[in-house]
């Protein structure tokens, strides 16, 4: 149902670093969980549901708030992995 | 009662009123349970050091004329909401040095009414599991039996509250994460209707489903509990205000959906169930059979939706900006490093088939299908909530399983049976304990379900104080 070829695939795609041994786990577990999951596809697609969605766009002033006391912009730059001053350090992508 | 840690919230808020005791009485009673029972179940991830000078502070208030039935309670807090200034790690090794920028709106509302925060509780990690083994701290136990799970992913909230360690706890519950651990541990769980809670400064698992509820001892304190959290915040857009809550109702008619009952159900809950109803029936309520034909789609609806949910929001881990950051060879290799060291086993299966089930060529088979069940799944509720006041269910087709017991991920999902179905169609659901079976000498809990119409919580807590 599912190959191990696949789940390489998921793995990169998720941007998980997997082993052998996961691997092997996850074909075992996906083949038991997909199997289960696949009975929704007795399901039939009725157009007119998706028509009666009750979601809809809730909107507010593009204004800035203080949603908490405190230096809270300090405590978000301290968060940073690798800080220079109130820089975030990441990890140069373009090269010549 | 000699342990003060065993009153209940209201109990305990009417000693505050009248003087008879402080709120540092009653942190320090619960603090001598901790320190007794904490390092074998592991409901604490942190107990907070400042614990006594909260209490401190909210006998102060009292004196200054306060009196909030919740100034000076001590509540225990799942380890997935964030309290600005302390850590907050979701049970994950991705954020186990993460400090909270702000206070989610739920403990915003609790600091205003003067509740103590005794600590942080264990949870399956990002709250993904049923028995709060996927903890990367370890799993939580059981205070009823030590082998055996406390459930989840709130385990450590139920385990807390049900061994004295608090008087109350939040939990959130995503699947059934509330409401499975309160039926093993022998609480009351409460799923709020989707949207009456904010989840602002929760951590997301699936956002359509999450919400965040009261795990208590007593009905009344999880009315109390629910009516100081609930609420429309302009930092959360699904949050709705409901109709206020009201104490005189009686449920007239209670639906029971046999056909979900015949068979995967332990006979001893099935017996502890049926006991209930007639507790129910005594009560003047009259007992219907309902029929919700798509009901045994929706743990697959679930396990569709969730993930796929659940992979979309933890696609924010990247540690670029804020918790774990490991190196590798690439940019796109410090993410998968990062991912794989920071994410346990059951967090990266379930991040591998969201993305799976949201892949292209794969998404109409799975989501598009899963999407459709479950407006289907809505309808028939509403629908069958207009004839009957509350559908009644098992909380959980079994007791507490042992630690280590479930081994295979879809013989743990299938726990979630009956608890995720409030979840899709957003409907309120309250787990209250019942007549408990015995396993190898030992009472474990078991928890009866009611299911009400949307802001319907106020029914819920009728029909369950009928089987108090």
């Amino acid at each position: 149902m599912i190959s191990k070829a696949d789940i390489e695939k998921l793995a990169e795609l998720s941007r998980l670093k997997l082993d052998e041994n996961e691997i092997a786990g996850l074909e075992k577990d996906f083949s038991a969980i997909l199997e289960y999951v696949g009975q929704v596809s007795a399901v039939t697609v009725d157009g007119s549901r998706e028509a009666a969605s009750q979601l809809h766009n809730v909107m507010r002033d593009d204004v800035a708030v203080q949603n908490a006391p405190g230096n809270t912009r300090e405590s978000l730059l301290e968060a940073f992995p690798r800080r220079e001053g109130d820089y975030d350090v990441v990890r140069q992508i373009i090269e010549k | 009662m000699d342990d003060l840690a065993r009153l209940s919230i209201t109990e305990a808020s009417k000693k505050l009123a009248s003087g008879e005791i402080t709120s540092l009485d009653l942190v320090r009673a619960c603090k001598k349970n901790i320190d007794a029972r904490n390092a074998e179940l592991n409901a604490y991830l942190e107990v907070f050091d400042d614990i006594e000078e909260q209490a401190k502070e909210a006998d102060a208030r009292r004196a200054r004329g306060e009196s909030h039935p919740l100034l000076g309670i001590p509540l225990a807090i799942k380890d997935n909401i964030l309290i600005q200034g302390r850590r907050v790690s979701a049970a994950s090794k991705m954020l186990e040095n993460y400090t909270a920028s702000y206070d989610a709106t739920v403990i915003k509302k609790l600091k205003e009414a003067g509740a103590v925060f005794m600590g942080r509780t264990n949870l399956d990690e990002f709250a993904m599991g049923g028995s709060t083994e996927n903890s990367a701290f370890g799993p939580t136990h059981n205070p009823h039996d030590e082998a055996r799970v406390a459930g989840g992913s709130s385990g450590g909230s139920a385990s807390a509250v049900a061994a004295g360690m608090a008087l109350g706890a939040l939990g959130t519950d995503t699947g059934g994460s509330i409401r499975e651990p309160a039926s093993f541990c022998g609480i009351v769980g409460l799923k709020p209707t989707y949207g009456a809670v904010s989840r602002h400064g929760l951590i997301a698992m699936g956002s359509s489903l999450d919400q965040a509820g009261p795990m208590v001892r007593t009905l009344e304190d999880a009315q109390l509990l629910f009516d100081t959290i609930r609420g429309r915040d302009p930092f959360d857009s699904t949050s709705i205000n409901l109709r206020p809550t009201t104490y005189d109702l009686q449920p007239k008619r209670i639906g029971v959906p046999r056909h979900l009952l015949q068979k995967g159900i332990d006979e001893d809950v099935l017996r502890s169930f049926n006991a209930s109803l007639d507790t129910l029936k005594a009560h003047g309520a009259e007992i219907v059979d309902i029929e919700l034909p798509s009901a045994p789609l929706a743990l697959a609806v679930y396990y569709i939706i969730m993930p796929a949910e659940s992979s979309t929001n933890l696609a924010r881990f990247d540690g670029v900006r804020y918790g774990l950051s490991l190196s590798g060879d690439s940019l796109v290799d410090d993410y998968a490093k990062t991912r794989a060291a920071g994410f346990g086993p059951e967090v990266r299966r379930r991040i591998m088939l969201g993305t799976y089930v949201l892949s292209a060529g794969y998404y109409d088979a799975y989501y598009g299908k899963a999407t459709a069940a479950r407006a289907k799944l809505r309808e028939e509720y509403d629908d069958v909530l207009k004839s009957v006041d509350v559908i009644a269910t098992p909380t959980v087709p079994s007791p507490a399983f042992k630690i280590g017991e479930k081994s295979d991920p879809l013989s743990m999902y299938l726990a979630d049976i009956f608890t995720v179905t409030a979840n899709l169609t957003g409907h309120p659901a309250l787990s209250v304990p019942i007549t408990p079976v015995m396993r190898e000498g030992k009472d474990l809990p078991v928890g009866i379900q009611f299911t009400a119409a949307h802001g319907g919580e106020d029914m819920l807590f009728a029909a369950g104080k009928m089987v108090e």
